[in-house]
């Protein structure tokens, strides 16, 4: 009745759909680092945090105020009690355990082993509560019980939650671990060296009437003083035996001391691609409506170039030497073969919400296929835009997926005919597109606001503001009506092409969304 | 003048689709190939006497399209050095090669990896705009742009270009005014608008075919340069 009562129970809060989301909720909320509520919640943690040791440095000289106290000891305490529960009910699936178990028993013929699967429970939670992060957590509540002075000291242990929030201490923490063998030879060796010259010290100096270190506690604070090259002078050997071993203990601590920071420093070094490699990660995951560049080369650089002046562009790559070069020039330039589906699934890129095009730019066509293909084949709708470098190629690519084809020689076989034939309005119009002119051509689209008080382009003044109207394109006949006369009426959706000084057309396009308000 | 003669110098994909583009615009299309035997061959020696036999090398104009810039280079400073007024196009990879081939004495350049990048970029950027432009620009619509020469600048009775209503008298639109040393001013700059219509002037027009004819008709003839 027991049993079978439980395993409903089980089963129910699997299915609930509210428990479920709320189970996720938390989760994200203290563990899940791509959350968007997560840094407000950390942040709010590190403030109590800090707080109560403010509250703890200043109970030392003066009385703190009775509400400050009760804030400090219960306040803070029970939302770190309530934390800690979350955290324990968040670290494994009791549901899971016994439905896992029950089905298993039910498939083998057996009856439910509930004794079985609470001991699966209880390994699981124990694991956790035997873990290092949550032994501090529980040691930052015990401030609770205030009535124990000593128990007080324990406010500090909240210092070490800060681990759990702050993520530059877990990167200092995961250079550190990834050291680790040489981090702890190197504490053997220092281990072993303070204990000989303790005692060797002990025995030459102890004895001694002028001498300042009397007991072995003294005798290592002077090792430990001294190898550490602080040196403070407080005690110091005064027989000839004991100013010796002194000489190799500071010897032997120089030793120590170069050898712990050169560890530290190449630590780093070794991991610091690794750590921009992560915060560019990181960083991407925050960024939307950016270009994906899968290879980079000639026509990716001056693209990249002129795109990253108003987009943000992300450069996928997997030649190294090519990725330097990028990096050169200020790109954000990522080591991963953009043909491979994990690459994206590492770079956790959402496609669909994130990227606005993507940008075969490989001076490969097997490359460009091979990429169109990989990303065609987990996501169907992004526009992928690639180069064409040989005219064979032009199906492959459009059989891959392909949204838009560049073919360089015909486009080049294009601009030589204009060269030659209309020589003079081409180079005009394009001198007019150049930067240095600050002649620009912009699409304006008709919004509602704009709508509300230009109904027809008559009423758009352009020319007053001293701008060329080529035309008009209507998205609902998608058409383009060029030169539309003065009654053509504007719909929600058209853009409107026009060409001017980039300062006018900013004015005009402030004259379009603003004339509502005059 | 326009010319009547195109010499290609090169035989690679880029040869294919010059010559589709300006077949229409030439009576004759030579494609010569580098180091080869026959008749269509020229070679880096400095010697162009048999293509000085073959055509009348001031109706022509140069296509140099040879894949390897350097080679690109010592065909357009050879051609440019024998032939003071010939008319020389020629391709280069990026800018670097641009600037150098302008100074090897082309006339225009042709940069492949820019002109492939800004195509790329209008059309991400300004969809619409590119399709508009490139429409016009490469005559796939009946939108043409010409430029036109002021014969009878008594038309305009003393106006600046901005005071006329092109577009709705004459159903075009100007883009630019053309000064007599080449440079081109955008209409709507201050040097152009300040600047009353006279006989001589050019203007960068754009419209319909016929709407342009007729506006040739009113106060000129097109421009041939």
């Amino acid at each position: 009745m027991m049993k079978s009562l439980i395993i409903n129970f089980a089963y129910y809060l699997d299915t609930s759909k509210s428990y479920q989301k709320t189970k996720i909720f938390f989760y994200n909320l203290l563990e899940n680092s791509d959350y968007k509520y997560k840094k407000y919640f950390d942040i709010f943690m590190i403030i109590l945090i800090l707080s109560s040791v403010v509250i703890l440095i200043r109970e030392v000289k003066s009385h703190v105020n009775d509400s400050l106290f009760f804030f400090n000891n219960y306040v803070i305490s029970f939302i770190f009690l309530i934390e800690y529960i979350l955290r324990l009910w968040i670290s494994s699936s009791v549901t899971k355990v016994i439905i896992e178990q029950n089905e298993h028993d039910v498939m083998l013929g057996n009856k439910f082993r509930l004794l079985k699967a609470l001991k699966e429970v209880s390994l699981h939670k124990l694991k956790y509560i035997f873990s290092i992060k949550a032994i501090i957590d529980l040691l930052a509540i015990l401030p609770f019980f205030h009535q124990l002075r000593l128990l007080r000291i324990f406010i500090l242990f909240r210092l070490f939650k800060l681990f759990r929030y702050a993520k530059s201490i877990q990167t200092f923490t995961s250079i550190i671990t990834a050291k680790k063998f040489e981090f702890l030879t190197l504490l053997i060796f220092t281990s072993i060296i303070i204990f000989m010259s303790s005692v060797i010290i002990y025995i030459m100096e102890a004895n001694n009437p002028n001498a300042s270190i009397k007991t072995l506690f003294e005798a290592v604070y002077w090792s430990v003083v001294t190898m550490s090259t602080v040196g403070y002078g407080d005690i110091a050997p005064v027989t000839p035996e004991g100013r010796v071993v002194a000489m190799f203990v500071i010897v032997s601590g120089i030793g120590v001391f170069s050898f712990t920071t050169s560890l530290v420093v190449t630590s780093f070094a070794e991991k610091l691609d690794e750590i921009k490699n992560l915060k560019v990660i990181d960083d991407i995951a925050k960024i939307k409506n950016f270009y994906l560049v899968c290879g980079y080369e000639k026509v990716a650089k001056e693209v990249v170039h002129k795109l990253s002046k108003k987009h943000k562009v992300i450069i996928l790559e997997e030649n190294i030497q090519k990725v330097e070069a990028a990096k050169k020039e200020g790109f954000s330039v990522l080591n991963y073969d953009p043909g491979s589906i994990h690459s994206y699934k590492k770079l956790g890129i959402d496609i669909n919400v994130q990227v606005k095009a993507i940008l075969c730019l490989s001076h490969s066509d097997v490359e460009n296929v091979y990429t169109a293909l990989t990303i065609r084949s987990f996501n169907k709708d992004i526009f992928i835009l690639s180069i064409l470098k040989n005219k064979a190629n032009r199906n492959k690519l459009h059989f891959a997926g392909v949204n838009e084809i560049f073919y360089e020689k015909e486009l080049v076989g294009i601009i030589a005919k204009e060269y030659v034939g209309q020589a003079v309005a081409f180079e005009a119009i394009h001198a007019l597109r150049l930067s240095s002119t600050h002649i620009d051509i912009e699409e304006i689209i008709v919004n509602d606001r704009i709508l509300q008080s230009f109904s027809n382009v008559g009423s758009l003044e352009n020319i007053k503001y001293r701008i060329v109207l080529l035309g008009v394109y209507e998205s609902a006949k998608k058409r383009f009506l060029f030169n539309p006369i003065d009654s053509t009426l504007l719909a929600t959706g058209d853009y409107l092409v026009v060409m001017g000084n980039t300062k006018f057309l900013k004015e005009f396009n402030t004259h379009l969304h603003t004339k509502v308000s005059k | 003048m326009k010319k009547s003669t195109a010499l290609i110098f090169g035989y690679n994909e880029y040869t294919f689709e010059i010559e589709k583009n300006i077949k229409s615009v030439y009576e004759h299309i030579y494609i010569l190939k580098l180091d080869s035997d026959g008749e269509d061959s020229f070679d880096l020696s400095d010697n162009w006497d048999s293509l000085s036999q073959k055509v009348n090398i001031d109706d022509c104009v140069a296509f140099c399209i040879l894949e390897d810039m350097a080679e690109n280079m010592f065909l357009t400073i050879s051609l440019r050095d024998t032939f003071k007024d010939l008319n020389i196009v020629a391709l280069s990879e990026d800018q670097e090669s641009a600037d150098k081939l302008k100074l090897a004495g082309a006339t225009r350049v042709i940069p492949s990896t820019q002109t492939t990048a800004n195509v790329i970029v209008d059309t991400l950027e300004k969809p619409i705009a590119t399709e508009v432009l490139h429409s016009i620009l490469y005559e796939k619509s009946n939108l043409k742009i010409s430029q036109i020469t002021i014969k009878d600048h008594t038309v305009f009775d003393g106006k600046y270009p901005t005071d006329i209503e092109w577009s709705r008298d004459h159903g075009i639109i100007i883009i630019s005014v053309f000064h007599q040393d080449g440079s081109s001013e955008f209409i709507y700059s201050s040097k152009a608008t300040h600047h009353i219509v006279q006989s001589g002037d050019i203007f960068v027009v754009v419209g319909y075919d016929k709407d342009i004819k007729e506006f040739e008709k009113l106060i000129g003839t097109k421009c041939e340069k």
